[in-house]
C-alpha cells in the first residue's frame, strides 16, 4: 500500500510536473496570472489526466507500437471536447471561468508525457493514482506560481488583500512575470533535491563509515 | 508486412471512429441545453441592465424572458460598426410608461480579444440617455489589469450618462484628461472615471466607451430616425 501512496505523492515534490519534469509550460506561462485561474488550470487538467490515464492504460494492450502516439492523442482530444461539452451545457458559469484553459489541455504535455511514459507501461489502478498525483503536483504548482505573481503584482492573492496598491509590481501579473517567478520556484526546487541528495549521501558514506570501522 | 500494415491502419480507424461517434453522441445530448443556458445568460444579464437604482426591475422579468426567446433565432448579426464599435442584433424594445428602453448588445477590441458588453439606453422621447452596462465576456483582458472590468462598481463608474455626455462622445478619464473629477460629476461630461480603480489598464475601459459611442451613434442616427418621436 505504502509504494501506492507513493504514486500519489511522488507528482508533489520529487517529480514535480512543473519544476522538476518542466513539462507542460505553455499554459504554466499563460494561465498563471492569478491563484484562482492557476487553482481552475489545474484542476481541470488534473480531471482530463486522470480520465486519459485510466483509459490509455485500459487499452494499452490493443494499441500498435506505431501508430500509439495518434491513438493517445485521439483519446485525449476526444475526452476533452466531451469535458468542454459537459460543462458548457451543465456547468455553465464555470465554464465561463475555465472556458479558456479547456481547450488549452489538449496541448498540455503533462497529459501525453503520463500517457506515454506511465499510462502505457502500467495497471489501471497504478494509472490512475499517476494521474492523481501528478495533478495534484500540476494543480499544486499552478496555485504556488499564481499565488506569488497575484500577490507581487497585485497586493492579493484569490482576491484578498494583503497589502496596499504601493507594493504592486505590474511587472509580475505580465508574461515576463511568469519567467521569473517559474525560474526562481524552479531553482528552489533544485535546491531542495541537491540538499537531499547530499543528505542521503552523507548517510550512506557515515554507514559504510561505521561498517569499516566494525570490521 | 503488408499484413502489419493494414492491420495498423484498421486499428487506428477504429479508435478515431469510436471517438468520433462518442462525440457526436456527447454532442446531439448536450446541444439543447447549451442553448439554453446561453440564453438564460443573456435573459440574467438583461434583467441586470433593466434594473433601477433601488433594485428594482423597470420591466418584468417575464416579458423580458419572452422577448429574448422571440428573438434568439436573429442574435449575433453585425447591424452597424463606426470602425471600432460594433453593434449586434437584435435590438430589443421595452416600454413602462411612456419611457422606453433599448437594450443592445456588441463589441469592441480590448488588449487581448473583443471585450462583449450588453447596455440599456432610456428613452423618454426626448431625451436619449445611457441607462446601465453589463460587461458580458472580457477573458482575453489581463487578470489583475484589463479583467477588473468585471467588477461591478468598476462597471457603475459607466452609467448612467445623460445624452449631453453621450453627444459628446464617452471617454475614459485618462484620455479626456480630466482625472481630477469625482467619478458623478465626469458621468455628467461623458467621461468614465476609471484611473483610480482600474490603474495601468486604459485600453479595456476604452474599449467599453468605444462600444458605447458606436451604440449611442447607432441609435441616435438611423434606429430613431423615422419619425420615433
Amino acid at each position: 500500500m505504502s509504494s501506492r501512496w507513493k504514486e500519489v505523492t511522488k507528482g508533489i515534490i520529487s517529480e514535480n510536473p512543473t519544476y522538476v519534469q518542466v513539462l507542460g509550460m505553455c499554459p504554466t506561462l499563460a494561465t498563471t496570472t492569478s491563484a484562482e485561474n492557476g487553482l481552475g488550470m489545474g484542476l481541470a487538467a488534473t480531471a482530463v489526466l486522470i480520465m486519459s490515464n485510466v483509459v490509455i492504460s485500459a487499452i494499452r494492450k490493443t494499441v500498435p507500437e506505431k501508430v500509439r502516439i495518434p491513438i493517445f492523442i485521439t483519446v485525449i482530444a476526444t475526452l476533452v471536447t466531451i469535458v468542454d461539452l459537459l460543462m458548457h451545457a451543465y456547468i455553465y458559469a464555470l465554464w465561463k471561468t475555465l472556458g479558456l484553459f479547456i481547450p488549452l489541455i489538449t496541448v498540455n504535455c503533462i497529459i501525453m508525457g503520463r500517457a506515454e511514459a506511465y499510462a502505457s507501461k502500467n495497471g489501471i489502478v497504478d494509472s490512475l493514482l499517476d494521474g492523481l498525483g501528478m495533478g495534484l503536483g500540476f494543480t499544486l504548482s499552478l496555485t504556488l506560481l499564481g499565488s506569488i505573481r497575484e500577490l507581487l503584482g497585485n497586493g492579493t492573492i484569490f482576491g484578498i488583500k494583503v497589502w496596499g496598491k504601493a507594493f504592486n509590481m505590474f511587472v509580475m501579473i505580465l508574461p515576463p512575470g511568469a519567467f521569473l517567478t517559474l525560474g526562481l520556484l524552479a531553482a528552489l526546487f533544485a535546491t531542495i533535491s541537491i540538499k537531499k541528495n547530499e543528505k542521503a549521501k552523507k548517510k550512506a558514506n557515515q554507514q559504510q563509515a561505521q561498517k569499516a570501522g566494525e570490521q | 508486412m503488408k499484413k502489419e500494415m493494414l492491420k495498423t491502419s484498421l486499428i487506428l480507424t477504429a479508435y478515431t471512429l469510436i471517438a468520433g461517434i462518442s462525440l457526436s453522441l456527447v454532442y446531439t445530448v448536450t446541444q439543447s441545453r447549451i442553448g439554453s443556458a446561453e440564453l438564460e445568460n443573456i435573459i440574467t444579464a438583461m434583467k441586470y441592465v433593466l434594473t433601477d437604482e433601488n433594485g428594482n426591475q423597470v420591466i418584468p422579468s417575464t416579458e423580458i424572458e419572452k422577448t429574448v426567446t422571440e428573438k434568439s433565432g436573429e442574435m449575433g448579426n453585425v447591424i452597424y460598426t463606426d470602425g471600432v464599435g460594433t453593434v449586434t442584433s437584435p435590438v430589443y424594445e421595452y416600454e413602462n410608461s411612456g419611457v422606453k428602453y433599448y437594450v443592445l448588445s456588441g463589441y469592441a477590441p480590448g488588449y487581448g480579444g473583443n471585450v462583449v458588453t450588453m447596455a440599456s439606453f432610456k428613452y423618454d422621447g426626448d431625451e436619449l440617455s445611457l441607462y446601465a452596462i453589463k460587461v458580458l465576456d472580457y477573458s482575453q483582458e489581463t487578470p489583475g489589469l484589463g479583467a477588473k472590468i468585471a467588477e461591478e462598481d468598476n462597471q457603475k463608474r459607466f452609467y448612467p450618462i445623460p445624452e449631453a455626455g453621450l453627444s459628446a462622445g464617452i471617454k475614459v478619464d485618462k484620455d479626456a484628461g480630466k482625472q481630477s473629477l469625482s467619478p458623478e460629476e465626469a458621468k455628467k461630461q461623458g467621461v468614465v472615471k476609471v484611473s483610480d480603480v482600474m490603474t495601468g489598464a486604459t485600453i479595456t475601459p476604452r474599449a467599453v466607451s468605444n462600444l458605447l459611442n458606436a451604440m449611442y451613434k447607432y441609435l441616435r442616427e438611423e434606429y430613431l430616425q423615422g419619425g420615433a418621436d
